[in-house]
């Protein structure tokens, strides 16, 4: 009788020595592509169109309101007074703090204003130091109320909806005026 | 005497099996992350530095409008005129109701026409604006 001899297979293998290279190789090509660009700025929300006959105006009690004017040199006018940019948040940061406690109707509104001739730069200054009052505000009051810092409070929590509630941050966008050419 | 090198009988050999794993891992990290840039900014500009900015959360809710030195105004992906912003904003709001439009504005541009867009923006009721800034260090 023959031997049936069992042929012997070789090993079938997927050769993994290059796997390394080629997964480096997509790598970098990814590393290099990525764009990690975190989308920063300032947020606002902007009026409801009115059209120029039906716009009605609403009376703001001076008390409310600050009015901070930009102009194209960079003088700004807080409330008929003549300051630089760098001290607007100085300067409206007490008048936000004495409104904590007010209802929701007399809490501080800004108003800001600029020529046209201004130059974009300053007016984003300008809305930066307004935009660090509150948020100065806003953290003192997260300490002193819940003894933590304000990047701590969860963003959907009762604690920062407090926070949101006692100090809104409002500010308004002055209506522009047709000029003359 | 003979002196003899001490050496360590164990072979001396990093073990690179699992290479591959790790670098499987980073490359998923990265073609993750990864947005590939789906717009050519048409304008140059360079964007206002400020302090107190915030992050936008909703990556899919940005609207871009770019406003390069020169003043000339980019949307999507073409160079727009003034006057069309307002049409082509609408039509993006009807899609998206809560849209924010990302303003990239030159930091050396006027207020003008910053002004001008933002009424735009307004007969288009896009309300929710953000001024694309850079962290100030």
């Amino acid at each position: 009788m023959v031997k049936l001899k069992k042929r012997k297979l070789p090993e079938a293998e997927i050769p993994t020595s290059s796997m390394a290279d080629i997964s480096f190789l997509l790598l970098l090509f990814f590393l290099v592509s990525t764009v990690i660009d975190v989308d920063t700025g300032i947020g606002l929300v902007l009026p409801e169109y009115v059209p120029p006959g039906e716009q009605e105006l609403v009376p703001i009690s001076k008390d409310r309101l600050a009015a901070v004017l930009v102009n194209e040199n960079g003088d700004v006018l807080l409330n008929n007074e003549i300051i630089a940019i760098p001290q607007i948040s100085k300067v409206l940061k007490p008048r936000i703090e004495s409104k904590i406690d007010l209802p929701a109707n007399k809490k501080l509104v800004v108003s800001i204003k600029t020529d046209r001739k201004t130059n974009y730069n300053l007016y984003i200054q300008a809305l930066d130091q307004i935009k660090e009052a509150y948020f100065q505000v806003r953290e003192e009051y997260a300490r002193s109320r819940f003894g933590k810092r304000l990047i701590d409070i969860d963003d959907r929590s009762e604690e920062m909806k407090e926070i949101k509630e006692k100090i809104p941050i409002t500010i308004s966008i002055a209506e522009p005026e047709t000029v003359k050419k | 005497m003979k002196f003899q090198k001490k050496r360590a009988s164990v072979k001396q050999q990093i073990p690179t099996a699992s290479l591959p794993d790790i670098v499987f891992m980073l490359l998923l990290f990265f073609m993750v992350t990864t947005t590939l840039r789906e717009v050519d900014v048409l304008v140059k500009f360079r964007l206002p530095e400020a302090k107190a900015i915030e992050k936008i959360e909703n990556k899919r809710l940005i609207s871009y409008i770019w406003v390069g030195y020169d003043g000339r105004i980019q949307l999507n992906d073409s160079i727009v005129k003034l006057e069309d912003i307002q049409k082509i904003m609408y039509a993006k709001r009807l899609a998206l109701p809560n849209v924010i439009v990302s303003l990239r504005i030159d930091k050396n541009s006027e207020m003008g026409i910053v002004t001008d867009i933002q009424q735009e923006l307004r007969k288009a009721s896009c309300l929710r604006i953000n001024y694309s800034a850079m962290l100030k260090i």
